[in-house]
């Protein structure tokens, strides 16, 4: 394919009228959900029932119904909530990041990836309320005033878990509301329905697409992406410092903060082109979701995943280099002990298979662009299991070592995150736009003016 | 509960007299006022206007009658407590009670043959804990773990609660005490002449055996028979054969320099294990070096003892007889008269070439001989009770020509007329009853069938007996076939008395009203002698035995009511006799040593008492049974352990089902592979696989009496020429630590690079007594100004040249702290909840390794990681520098466990008392034995020790009352109570005058994982091995 790199490639292809793109967006909405529509949804509520099984088992009989044990105190738990927070970093970097950078491709999947975000982070909260020991006690987190004068202990990075987790939430989902107001707008007009109407008109908040509302909008938009980009690093940042804090060999290494946004994005981005993927193709919206889009998340995967094998390798030096026994078994033990299929999983899925990505036939190959993010997923998932898990099994003293073994109800809560997470997408995708309408309109073939007068097919 | 103290009270029995020790609730039970109180409660005319019946039709008051009384029955659980007589508030105290404040009672606990002085503590009436009694002049203020247990199977929901009578159909039926009183006697009249055989263990009190005595005047054809399934007989006898009388003596082990132990877990199991290795640890004293005792053990499969061997070897049992003569060769090589052995027979003994042949290592056994000859007089050779007699007479004639017979102390006693049962008095009993002669069975808290080989044919024959009477606390293998199940009390409701040495008696007495409608086994005899049972029939008979039989001969000043109060308020009675001479060593007794050596081959099978369920008694505990096994922390099971090389040759890995043949006597059993087994050797501890037992000790471990026999070759626990099969099968074999193959890479060498466990030698020490300083990391630096403790600081220091690895501790740590049961499937995925581990590893080689013990608790660390981590401030820091735990602040976020280091938390992940075996722990029986000073805790709840902070408290709340400043001698820990060589010590850090000082700040102390710089406050002292300085 001869590509001129002179032009920006058309982010929107086949050139399609600006009513064809109301047309495209808005026809998951309008009409009645099809056969495969059902079908996803029983899959999705069906691992959504297991877990909710799973998780009355849990709290009815308690954290033992888990494989955790001592040593292994934290383990599917708070993989499971690591895993999901790190989904939850594509969202926000496709949208306030990139907005900020200029980089208009992100319109495309940006709303898809800001609500994912908002799934992942709700699928994400249960867990650290689920992982207690007396989760109707999960009140004590939270700093309020109280007549014991008893406060929670500011220096727990659990308690900072609480605060950078519940912030992220908060500004993600402004955020992404903020975007579906002139959406909103648009559907009001659309919409014959009165409930649908009522619904609309309260959700878009009188939007009436007037100039002024255009600028309120636009400057607020600027502001609050200003906010969201701190918030993407601080995260996953705050999250690593659950391990980076203690001093459990395989936790206690300064170079977590970088390695888990870098993961986190890695993940999330793989998890939104897993899902795109199928929805461009469900929906018939192949011609918004391009296939550059898809090629463009490849290559930040592979930026992203390289920087993740990078800390790898990293905290193998830096294990050797710091000649501390403990933290040197650890890393050896992650290689050659017994959780070492883990490890190999995690460096293949997460350092070796996304380094396909330099190839252009791979990059844009539908198919293998799928496998790979699928890897990814899987990859850092078992990266959570292996930092969790394996360092907790082997820490200090060989006599308190001990193996962790997951129970059916351990696959039966991850299955129910799966089912939650996918359920909300799905009911999202039949609910609200999933592309920004007004957006894909500003990035069509001369819709803004240019130095080539508007328009330069060939 | 008041339901079950009730039944006792109005059990149908006479209550003429109870001037027992309750008698201060005697006023209570009895007052006038309370009596006409509860029979005027409900006046006539109220009865009678709710009786439904007299109601009309349906109306609202025939339906709120109906309600309520179905409410009420539900709510009662159909209990009628009206019924059941008086209800009682605590209104009127007792006058020694006094709330809140425990009382103390001395008493005595019975184990094999062996007396354990032990106080019992109360709380409100409630028996709570059981410590030694320090008065005691073998216990020594130390007790046994079996005897701290018996607490909790005092309040065992499945005791046996009233007596049971079998039907025509075989079941059992509950019946009365009356009934039963009537149905015996008769029955037992009816006898004629026939034998009435009474099946005991070993009886070791006076006036027990006088009850016995006097049943059988009563009834001249009862017969006694007694047996323990592990006993001091072959010892006894070669002592006999030696010294033409007395016992096998007991061993003044705290003047032995050199110990030879020979296939001798005498500080495990056998033996008074208190006395031992509280005697064994005195010598083990880092201030007296001089004296510091060395020991040598030689034996088949790693015991306690080998444990904490100097120099340890592997010998497989049936070979000690060849061991022990080329010993007595060499020795009397070197020159030591008096080993008059056939000089044809031992001169084909060759130390040397028996080392060769054997794979025992000749410099040690130079070394050995060396110091046997060089310390004559002050060194010990201890053969173990499961030997055979020639072992024995060839040890003692080696103990003779050397001079060593200075260490015995002859003050081991049997009493007059008793003797365990002989194997020929068995055969011609089992033979009677086949035939017909034998009139009654009375197992007399015994358990004949599962503790006699069965290759006596017992089973068989008591069903030819046409009356069997099991006396017994709970149901078992030999009450299945008894026509009369009868209760009987726990010790802490019984009175009794024993004695196992000349110096002195031991006392016990009830510390509590019988918890059901049982009667204490001496009492259900002696209500047959008269035919009238009287409710302190046996304490009036004790105190009669004892003021006619013995205090005439005590010359005691005080009258004899004065002198009874005294003695049970100390629970011992000293008699000031002296100990008893020992003969001349007899030449003739060495006929026996007339065995050459023999090429011995094949499988031997060694039969070995269990550490935590003895003989299988205390199966049905809970503490016990989840105790860690020392050396292989095991739990809840028994297993056949074998060398790495014999498990290699059997083809078999660990887990493994294998098949254990003798002749036509077989076993299943799984394998466990133990570093510092004797090849070809497997051992089997014995105590487990009870068939009929309480659903704790049900279907735990397997039963390998079995594989005993009547007829055996060399000793009743020794059989060689086993063979083995492979099964196929695996089986579960749950431990507290994981098994890492001994050689894996990737687990050698980290308990030494990270200093975990710092060691010396005594000679090394002497040498440099910075040895252990040199090895620590002691500059660490920290961000933070030291946190000031102004008051006292607690700290705690254990020193690990006397700690044996027993786990005492620990099961006095459950009793303490409330520590709940988890069950085999909890171990398995690690979540057992005691709260001291005592950790366990090897070094050297899988053959012959070194075993290095280090107990494991909280370590209050200054610089606690647990602390900064928890979200809530559930755990956090007091002023007198102890770890707090607020287990009302706990969410259960697991943190805290996660960043300790020494992953000493533990997770409450369920609600164990509900979770364990269906909710057996929840039966309010249980909830009697826990300490009301600590909280139970609830599932998802984190918690650890510490400190006993509960006495702490307690110590403090007295000082403050009695303006005091609080010292760090005023506490103990429950731990450092028990420890019975006491290596645990407790004090104030800060006190620079006090004892505990010195080991706070011993130059051999140092803190595990130093490098972390968390500031630990429990000082290890560090071990010395005292090997010889050319080894080192």
């Amino acid at each position: 394919m001869n590509i001129d790199y002179t032009k920006e490639l058309a982010l929107v292809e086949g050139n399609p009228r600006l009513a064809d793109i109301d047309e495209i967006i808005t026809r998951p909405l309008t009409q009645p959900p099809t056969r495969k529509f059902y079908i996803a949804l029983s899959i999705s509520s069906t691992a959504l029932l297991i877990g909710a099984y799973s998780l009355w088992l849990t709290l009815y009989y308690g954290i033992g119904m888990w494989g955790n044990n001592i040593p292994v105190g934290w383990a599917f738990d708070i993989t499971n909530f690591v895993f999901w927070i790190g989904i939850g970093h594509a969202g926000t970097l496709i949208s306030a990041i990139l907005f900020l950078l200029r980089q208009r491709w992100r319109t495309g999947i940006a709303r898809f990836a800001e609500g994912m975000t908002i799934f992942a982070v709700m699928t994400a909260g249960i867990f650290p309320v689920i992982h207690l020991g007396r989760p109707w006690l999960a009140g004590y987190l939270i700093p309020y005033p109280n007549q014991h004068l008893l406060w929670p202990n500011f220096v727990s990075p659990l308690l900072w878990d609480v605060f950078a987790v519940s912030t992220y939430f908060t500004v993600s989902l402004m955020f992404w509301y903020m975007g579906l107001i002139p959406d909103f707008a648009i559907l009001r007009d659309k919409t014959v329905d009165k409930i649908k109407k009522t619904i609309y008109s309260i959700f878009s908040l009188g939007w009436r697409h007037s100039n002024r509302h255009w600028r309120h909008y636009e400057k607020t938009y600027m502001i609050m992406a200003g906010l969201a980009t701190p918030l993407v690093l601080s995260v996953h940042t705050i999250v690593s410092f659950d391990f980076a804090v203690s001093l459990i060999p395989g936790w206690h290494t300064t170079i977590f903060p970088p390695y888990f946004v870098a993961g986190a994005i890695y993940s999330g981005f793989a998890m939104v082109m897993t899902v795109l993927i199928f929805v461009r193709k469900v929906f018939d919206m192949e011609n918004i979701i391009t296939l550059n889009h898809l090629e463009r998340m490849a290559k930040v995967m592979l930026l992203t995943g390289s920087l993740v094998a990078y800390a790898y390798l990293m905290e193998f030096f830096i294990a050797w280099y710091s000649q501390v026994p403990a933290e040197q078994y650890d890393f050896w033990a992650r290689v050659v002990g017994p959780y070492r299929w883990a490890w190999y999983f995690m460096i293949s899925c997460n350092a070796l298979i996304p380094q396909l990505i330099w190839f252009k036939k791979v990059r844009r190959s539908v198919v293998v662009l799928f496998v790979i993010s699928i890897c990814a997923n899987i990859g850092m998932w078992f990266e959570r299991f292996v930092i969790i898990v394996q360092s907790l099994s082997r820490d200090y003293l060989p006599s308190s070592w001990h193996m962790f073994t997951p129970t059916l109800v351990d696959f039966g809560v991850l299955t129910g995150s799966f089912g939650l997470f996918f359920t909300l997408v799905l009911l999202f995708a039949k609910t609200m736009p999933v592309i920004s309408i007004v957006e894909t309109k500003s990035v069509l073939e001369g819709s803004q003016p240019s130095v080539h007068g508007g328009s330069h097919h060939e | 509960m008041a339901e079950n103290f009730d039944k006792q009270n109005n059990n149908g029995q006479s209550k003429e007299s109870d001037p027992n020790y309750w008698q201060s609730f005697k006023e209570l039970y009895k007052d006038i006022s309370f009596t006409e109180a509860k029979k005027l409660e409900f006046q006539k005319g109220v009865e009678d206007e709710f009786d439904v019946a007299k109601l009309p039709g349906v109306s609202r008051r025939k339906f709120l009658a109906l309600v309520s009384a179905s409410a009420a029955l539900a709510a009662a659980g159909c209990a009628d407590y009206n019924g059941n007589g008086k209800i009682i508030p605590y209104n009127t105290k007792p006058e020694e009670i006094t709330l809140g404040k425990p009382n103390y009672y001395a008493s005595t606990f019975i184990e094999n043959g062996q007396d354990y002085g032990i106080l019992i503590k109360t709380r409100e009436g409630r028996p709570i804990k059981v410590d030694g009694n320090p008065d005691h002049p073998v216990s020594k203020g130390k007790t046994s773990a079996k005897a701290q247990s018996a607490i909790l199977s005092l309040y065992d929901p499945e005791r046996l609660q009233q007596p049971l009578r079998k039907t025509s159909s075989g079941n059992f039926m509950k019946s009365t005490w009356q009934h039963i009183d009537q149905e015996i006697s008769s029955a037992l009249a009816k006898a004629d002449g026939k034998e009435i055989s009474i099946i005991s263990h070993k009886i070791i009190s006076p006036t027990t055996l006088k009850v016995i005595q006097d049943f059988q005047q009563k009834y001249p054809g009862a017969k006694l028979y007694s047996y323990e399934l592990f006993n001091e007989e072959i010892r006894n006898s070669a002592w006999e054969k030696c010294y033409g009388s007395g016992l096998f003596p007991s061993i003044k082990w705290d003047k032995a320099k050199i110990i030879l132990a020979l296939e001798s877990d005498f500080l495990g199991t056998d033996g008074n294990r208190v006395e031992t290795s509280r005697m064994f640890a005195d010598n083990r004293n880092t201030n007296d070096l001089d004296n510091f005792n060395r020991l040598y053990s030689i034996e088949g499969n790693l015991s306690l003892t080998g444990m904490n061997a100097d120099y340890r070897m592997r010998l497989r049992p049936d070979l000690q007889f060849e061991f022990v003569m080329s010993l007595l060769n060499e020795i009397s090589k070197q020159g030591v008269g008096g080993i008059s052995v056939d000089p044809d027979i031992l001169s084909q003994f060759n130390l040397y070439d028996f080392a060769q042949k054997n794979s025992l290592y000749g410099n040690v056994l130079e070394l050995l001989v060396k110091d046997l000859l060089k310390n004559r007089g002050s060194a010990i050779i201890h053969a173990g009770r499961t030997l055979p007699e020639n072992v024995h007479v060839a040890v003692n004639l080696l103990n003779d020509a050397l001079g060593n017979s200075k260490l015995y102390n002859p003050d081991t006693t049997e009493l007059p007329d008793f003797s365990l049962t002989k194997k020929e008095e068995w055969e011609s009993l089992v033979q009677s009853m086949n035939e017909g002669k034998i009139g009654a069975i009375i197992n007399f808290d015994s358990n004949p069938i599962y503790h006699l080989p069965p290759d006596l044919g017992f089973v068989d024959a008591v069903k030819k007996v046409p009356l069997v009477i099991s006396l017994t606390e709970s149901e078992n293998e030999s009450s299945e076939l008894a026509n009369y199940v009868l209760p009987i009390s726990h010790p802490f409701e019984s009175w009794g008395d024993a004695q196992t040495r000349v110096g002195y008696y031991s006392l016990q007495q009830p510390v509590i009203s019988p918890l059901f409608y049982t009667r204490q086994k001496e009492e259900v005899l002696l209500a047959w002698v008269s035919g009238d049972y009287k409710e302190n029939i046996y304490h009036d008979y004790l105190m009669n035995n004892w003021q006619s039989a013995i205090y005439p001969s005590l010359n005691e000043m005080l009258d004899f009511n004065r002198f009874w109060l005294g003695a049970l308020q100390r629970g011992i009675v000293n008699t000031g006799s002296a100990p008893n001479s020992i003969n001349s060593f007899d030449k003739t007794a060495l006929a026996v040593l007339k065995e050459k050596p023999k090429n011995i081959s094949g499988y031997v099978v060694s039969l070995k008492e269990g550490y935590a369920t003895g003989d299988g008694k205390y199966a049905n505990n809970g503490w016990l049974q989840e105790l860690p096994h020392p050396v292989t922390k095991v739990t809840w099971d028994n297993y056949a352990s074998v060398s790495v090389a014999t498990a290699k040759q059997m083809n078999v890995e660990e887990k493994d089902v294998i098949e254990i043949s003798l002749g036509e006597r077989k076993l299943k059993i799984p394998v466990v592979i133990q570093p510092g087994s004797a090849d070809n050797t497997i051992t089997i501890e014995l105590g487990y696989g009870r068939s009929k037992c309480g659903v704790v000790g049900l279907g735990v471990g397997f039963n390998a009496n079995v594989l005993m026999s009547k007829d055996s070759k060399l000793t009743p626990w020794i059989y060689n020429s086993a063979s083995i099969k492979k099964t196929g099968d695996t089986y579960d074999i749950v431990s507290t630590m994981e098994h890492h193959p001994i050689n894996d890479p990737l687990v050698s060498g980290v308990v030494k690079e990270r200093k975990i466990i710092l060691e010396g030698t005594v000679f090394d020490y002497k040498k440099n007594p910075k040895i252990i300083k040199e090895q620590r990391l002691t500059d660490n630096a920290s961000l933070y100004d030291p946190h000031d403790y102004p008051g006292v600081k607690w700290g705690m220091s254990i020193d690990l040249n006397k700690c044996t690895g027993c786990g005492e501790c620990v099961i006095s740590c459950n009793a303490e702290n409330n520590v709940p049961v988890v069950g085999k499937d909890q171990v398995k995925v690690s979540r057992e909840m005691q709260w001291i581990r005592i950790d366990r590893y090897y070094s050297g080689s899988a053959e012959d390794p070194h075993v290095s013990l280090e107990p494991m608790l909280c370590q209050q660390c200054d610089h606690a990681p647990c602390e900064n981590v928890c979200p809530v401030a559930a755990t956090n820091h007091s002023d007198d520098g102890l770890n707090q735990m607020v287990y009302n602040r706990c969410v259960g976020t697991r943190y805290c466990s996660n960043n300790c280091p020494y992953k000493v938390r533990r997770f409450n992940f369920f609600n164990f008392k509900d979770h364990f075996r269906d909710g057996y722990q929840e039966s309010n029986l249980f909830d009697l034995v826990y300490n009301p000073e600590v909280t139970v805790r609830s599932r998802g709840v984190m918690e650890k020790c510490t400190f006993c902070i509960q006495r702490i408290m307690v110590a403090r709340e007295d000082a403050i009352r009695e303006h005091k400043p609080l010292k760090g001698s005023d506490v103990k820990t429950a731990c450092q109570e028990a420890c019975g060589t006491s290596a645990i010590n407790f004090g104030d850090i800060n006190d620079n005058k006090s004892e505990f000082y010195k080991y706070r700040n011993n130059e051999l102390g140092y803190y595990v994982l130093e490098n972390l710089n968390v500031r630990p406050n429990v000082t290890y002292l560090a071990k010395l091995r005292n090997t010889h300085s050319e080894e080192a």
